[in-house]
């Protein structure tokens, strides 16, 4: 039922971002940038603190508002003011703090603000039952990961668990298209980042279509089909996974090749 | 902690374990439970309520006043003492929310003038002598045993068990306590279920002054001073956190009964009332005490301990 369609009608991009620019007061946070993605693809965006990767992704996921520009997905101008409507469009994000209710175990999470209820005696009641089920279901097949004990309060799950309870709720609360991840693997051990990146993989092979934000060259190597390079709110280069190398991502991330005249 | 109690008590004054005694013990706690449910969904949404004494006092008034004095039908009476705790509760929530006062200075506040409207319109008289279904709802026992209000008391609890469990309101608690932000993010309305908990607890602080008026038979608009404090260490002890997200309904049921069996077992024995508030402090900071080195993170034994059972329990 949330599996995005297969099929793309028009030949357009899930998503396109045009020329979008964004400004703090006086600060250029972002300028003029411009990307698209299709469907099940990764984009990395990459560079250094203050390049603008986070103002970037915060106007996709409305948070802000951007000043200039214009978001197409699948061809169709959409106006993005506010995180909700950002959600119904099918943008997700997981940011490294995750947003999970600690004390709440997976299923409350997964199902936060869109608990399955029963109708009980003219009353409502959640379906604590069909919620764990679900639960499971959804992080077994969708995200791949199984948990010992689904009950478990997710404040005693371990980094990777927590972020696949993360993502299964962006798969499950929209009809999920993109999925942005803020630093998926910072904080994650050896172990947990394999897992997160195969996860990953997963979700890619789904149709679903990634942006990361990451600092770890290793990581976006494994995981990005195409990798943008920001410097200063501008998006200097965007380079193919194939065909760049991480000496030349960093070139760009450090502003030792020319670009064009500023 | 009970159990220790219980042991002490077996040894000190054997005659704590009279069925007559513990129906005290359960008299007592009745207002508490009543008090503490509602209380237990407003702390777990990172609320506090310092008003509910004076909503309690404020309730019982005015329904005093209005069946006394305008001779109005006494179950009418009851329905506008818990409209009013509801009222009250609705201007705490909108202070909270739609004002963007913390709780505790809006409800210390309100605790002010809902005590104000009470001394106002009691003018310093005591109300006494209701019409028997009040006295029966508050001193009343069924087999000339068993307290009606106790029994009022836990179904109020079991009524907040499955709303803390099994309904949006509850798990909104939750998610409004443990993370606020993530709340707002999954689309909760966060201002409305805020102003819903305080509705509830108010409805119950009315409840509360029904049973306070019933059990003295008389009421005046100093009642009920000390009872938000005692409700609100009641839920801690019961294991709510005070920094929200956190909520266990029977563990405030356990709270309630421990702090009213401390207070009897201190009365028994005799002890002398001033030494009873130290006695009742010290059992309030030695279980909050307990609860934070449970959660202790670098003590793995206790906390492993304590993860399997909260894990068991669910």
């Amino acid at each position: 039922m949330n599996q995005p369609s297969p099929s793309v009608r028009s030949d357009a991009p899930l998503l396109e971002m045009h020329s979008i620019s964004k400004h703090f007061g006086g600060v250029m946070a972002v300028a003029d940038v411009s990307l698209h993605l299709n469907a099940g693809e990764a984009l990395a965006i990459v560079g250094d603190n203050g390049a603008g990767k986070s103002t970037l992704i915060k106007v996709l996921t409305g948070v802000h508002e951007l000043d200039e520009g214009e978001i197409r997905m699948e061809g169709r101008p959409v106006s993005i003011t506010n995180k909700r409507q950002s959600r119904q469009i099918g943008i997700e994000a997981v940011y490294q703090d995750l947003g999970l209710v600690d004390s709440l175990d997976a299923a409350g999470n997964v199902f936060l603000g869109h608990e399955l209820k029963h109708r009980f005696l003219g009353l409502t009641f959640l379906d604590n039952a069909r919620m764990a089920t679900e639960a499971a279901r959804v992080l077994k097949e969708q995200v791949g990961i199984e948990l010992e004990d689904i009950h478990v309060a997710t404040h005693h799950l371990s980094g990777g668990q927590r972020q696949a309870v993360a993502i299964a709720r962006a798969i499950y609360a929209t009809d999920l298209k993109i999925l942005v991840m803020d630093e998926p693997t910072a904080a994650l051990g050896a172990e947990e980042t394999r897992n997160t990146l195969m996860l990953m993989q997963n979700l890619k092979q789904q149709g679903i279509a990634l942006i990361v934000i990451s600092h770890n060259l290793d990581h976006v190597f494994r995981i990005a089909d195409r990798i943008m390079v920001m410097r200063s709110g501008r998006a200097v280069a965007t380079l193919d996974r194939s065909t760049a190398t991480k000496q030349d991502v960093l070139a760009h991330i450090v502003d030792a090749v020319e670009t064009e005249a500023a | 902690m009970i159990v220790a109690l219980c042991l002490v008590m077996a040894f000190a004054d054997p005659r704590f374990f009279r069925l007559q005694n513990l129906m005290i013990i359960l008299q007592d706690a009745s207002i508490f439970m009543v008090l503490a449910m509602g209380m237990t969904l407003v702390i777990t949404g990172r609320g506090i309520d310092l008003s509910v004494g004076s909503v309690a006092a404020l309730s019982a008034v005015i329904m005093a006043m209005l069946i006394k004095d305008a001779g109005v039908n006494v179950f009418l009476g009851m329905a506008v003492a818990i409209l009013v705790g509801i009222t009250c509760g609705l201007v705490n929530g909108f202070v909270v929310t739609k004002l963007r006062v913390p709780d505790l200075i809006a409800t210390l506040s309100t605790d002010l003038v809902f005590r104000g409207f009470a001394l106002v319109l009691a003018a310093g008289v005591v109300l006494s002598r209701f019409p028997d279904p009040l006295t029966w709802i508050g001193r009343g026992r069924i087999f000339e045993t068993i307290p009606i209000a106790a029994v009022i008391g836990v179904i109020v609890i079991a009524v907040g068990f499955v709303l803390y469990r099994y309904t949006p309101l509850g798990r909104y608690a939750v998610a409004i306590g443990g993370n606020t932000e993530a709340a707002v993010l999954t689309g909760i309305d966060v201002h409305r279920h805020k102003i819903y908990q305080y509705m509830l607890l108010g409805g119950l602080a009315g409840l509360a002054g029904i049973l306070l008026t019933g059990r003295l038979n008389a009421i005046q608009a100093t009642a009920g001073m000390g009872l938000t404090l005692h409700t609100i260490a009641a839920v801690v002890v019961g294991g709510t956190s005070l920094f929200g997200g956190r909520g266990s309904m029977t563990g405030t049921l356990v709270g309630v009964l421990l702090l009213s069996m401390v207070v009897n077992a201190l009365v028994m024995l005799r002890l002398d009332f001033f030494w009873q508030q130290v006695a009742a402090g010290l059992i309030i900071i030695s279980s909050v005490a307990f609860y934070a080195a449970l959660q202790d993170p670098g003590r793995g034994g206790l906390s492993g301990l304590f993860r399997r059972a909260r894990g068991g329990r669910s």
